[in-house]
């Protein structure tokens, strides 16, 4: 196995639980050369992915979503806006991705942690704009979408993409009227009643996202292929490969952020593979979760 | 790109559409109108009911989540681990501590972050309970994140705008400080016995126990007492506004006795997660 032979003895005199702390990536490289992953998970597996819709009862829409441990709680509100001159009948998207101390020891009150930034701006290039406009030139919806991670584990980014596109199809419009040049809530009652003020956006209850992305992120050690990586395996072999597709298979975005792993293009054809499998897992457990909703 | 606004508007050019027809209640009841429900439609005397569990982050040594009604919240502890290096030596432990609210925690965005108080606040209350002996040289952080606020959030559009004085209210503290105590324990941080905490408002004549931010905004005194309902001390006492000496004797009362019974529903959650784990 090319392994020296010292640690080799090592291992077994020693208990599991230290080598694993001495000699992470020894202990790694054994799992892999043995097709299999500490968790006991084949290396193409991701973990199990949950989504639970309208975790949040003060937004518009909301949805967590869960890889293994890794958890993200996305919310999203409304507000209007004046648009701007040049694109008046365009609303804006805001992207917040936030990292409270709470959901790794290695981020600090105060301090921003490293990670979020990159999240939030490959989050922002992913998810795109949308018809917003609620009445040409003087209002336009403003949409503003915080993804809070509640506990980071690895694979931030795919965990806080889901939650994302499922708030998004979980999110209603506000019904809402002009009123003297402002734009007001229609109250419940009037929903039905034909009264005096006539809602401005009685069609779009619903944000369409045209292809919905999914992606999966892959690390890439030696020859082996990881999926889905565990915040331990993402600090032990840091070339990380993330592949993000729409729902009919389309390459959205492709980010291999350096690292000490150069990539054959038969490596990256391997990830896109692996990402069109897990798009298909990821959509029939979005397509369950938004179908679970209307049941209730 | 996308993610950021293409006018050069700021955060305050943007409005939440709010319902102009929508009623606010009329102030406080007077005298003895005792029929005023409450609007989540409790007894005067009822808590809301709560939910604790424990495990809620994986990568914490210890954490908690705690469900009062609308309030969310989830509590994680780190440690005992190093110290900041600027520290000075200590020869007990030192316990670090941090409040935030999401953004969408209050019904306008980004209203309820600066509760700056609320992390001094939290200290204060675990501090005696913890035996900082334990842990020399080191630091426990206890860091909370409020996720949602309780409150009747159609109500709060309206008045959060009117009312400043809201923010002086003691809101979601109670649930946090009984949520993280729970996290502690979880975490195994050595502890005299957890630490309870309960809040009372007082409005006109009448005694509102547990009360949410739309109560809380009508108050005319409001008090909240953390205590070790075991050893029956009390670690923090907070009196803000206007009582009466037998009004306060009884709302102290309401307090204690409601943290005891709080302590029992803490304790039989930690039981229930430690006979889950010997199975």
């Amino acid at each position: 196995m090319g392994l020296p032979n010292a640690s080799e003895d090592l291992s077994s005199e020693m208990e599991v639980d230290a080598f694993r702390r001495l000699f992470p990536l020894r202990y790694f490289e054994r799992h892999l050369a043995e097709s299999i992953r500490p968790d006991a998970r084949p290396l193409s597996r991701a973990r199990d992915t949950t989504i639970s819709m309208g975790a949040v009862a003060s937004a518009d829409g909301s949805a967590l979503a869960k890889i293994g441990s890794t958890t993200m709680l996305a919310a999203i509100k409304m507000e209007v806006m004046t648009p701007s001159l040049e694109s008046p009948d365009e609303g804006c998207v805001s992207i917040d991705f936030h990292m409270p101390p709470i959901c790794s020891p290695l981020v600090r009150p105060g301090r921003p942690a490293e990670a979020a930034p990159v999240v939030a701006k490959q989050l922002s290039d992913t998810i795109s704009r949308h018809e917003l406009s609620l009445v040409g030139g003087k209002a336009a919806w403003m949409v503003y979408l915080d993804i809070y991670c509640l506990d980071a584990d690895g694979a931030l980014f795919d965990a806080a993409l889901l939650s994302a596109v499922a708030a998004f199809s979980n999110l209603q419009i506000p019904t809402v009227s002009l009123d003297d040049g402002k734009i007001v809530m229609l109250p419940e009652e009037q929903k039905e009643e034909n009264s005096e003020k006539e809602p401005v956006n009685k069609e779009k209850r619903k944000l369409t996202l045209g292809g919905i992305p999914f992606s999966l992120t892959c690390i890439l050690h030696k020859n082996y292929i990881l999926a889905d990586p565990t915040s331990e395996e993402e600090s032990i072999m840091e070339t990380l490969v993330t592949v993000v597709l729409d729902s009919s298979n389309q390459l959205v975005s492709l980010y291999k952020p350096g690292g000490a792993v150069l990539a054959y293009t038969s490596a990256v054809q391997d990830c896109i593979a692996l990402t069109r499998q897990r798009v298909k897992e990821l959509h029939q457990i979005l397509e369950e979760a938004i179908s679970g909703m209307e049941i209730d | 790109m996308a993610a950021k606004p293409s006018t050069t508007t700021t955060a305050k050019a943007t409005y939440s559409p709010i319902d102009p027809t929508r009623k606010t209640r009329p102030p406080i009841f007077s005298g003895s109108d005792v029929d005023w429900l409450r609007p989540d439609s409790r007894g005067f005397h009822q808590c809301r009911p709560a939910f604790f569990r424990t495990g809620a982050v994986n990568s914490a040594s210890g954490s908690a989540y705690a469900e009062f009604g609308n309030t969310k919240v989830i509590v994680s502890v780190f440690g005992p681990r190093e110290s900041k290096k600027a520290m000075m030596y200590s020869n007990i432990g030192r316990l670090n501590c941090n409040v935030s609210h999401t953004t969408f925690a209050t019904p306008i965005r980004g209203q309820g972050s600066d509760h700056k108080d609320f992390s001094s606040m939290l200290h204060k209350a675990l501090e005696g309970a913890i035996i900082l002996e334990t842990f020399p040289k080191t630091t426990v952080d206890v860091f909370a994140l409020v996720l949602e606020s309780g409150g009747s959030i159609r109500f709060l559009v309206k008045q959060v705008d009117e009312l400043d004085t809201l923010w002086f209210a003691v809101g979601d503290l109670p649930v946090v400080i009984s949520c993280a105590s729970v996290a502690l324990a979880d975490a195994g941080i050595m502890m005299y016995d957890l630490v309870a905490s309960v809040s009372v408002s007082c409005l006109g004549k009448n005694l509102l126990i547990d009360p949410v931010l739309e109560e809380e905004s009508y108050q005319d005194g409001s008090l909240m007492i953390a205590c070790m309902p075991s050893r029956y001390e009390v670690t923090q006492l907070t009196v803000t506004g206007e009582w009466s000496t037998p009004h306060f004797n009884e709302a102290m009362q309401l307090c204690l006795d409601a943290s005891a019974k709080l302590g029992k529903i803490m304790r039989s959650c930690l039981k229930e997660a430690a006979s889950d784990e010997q199975e």
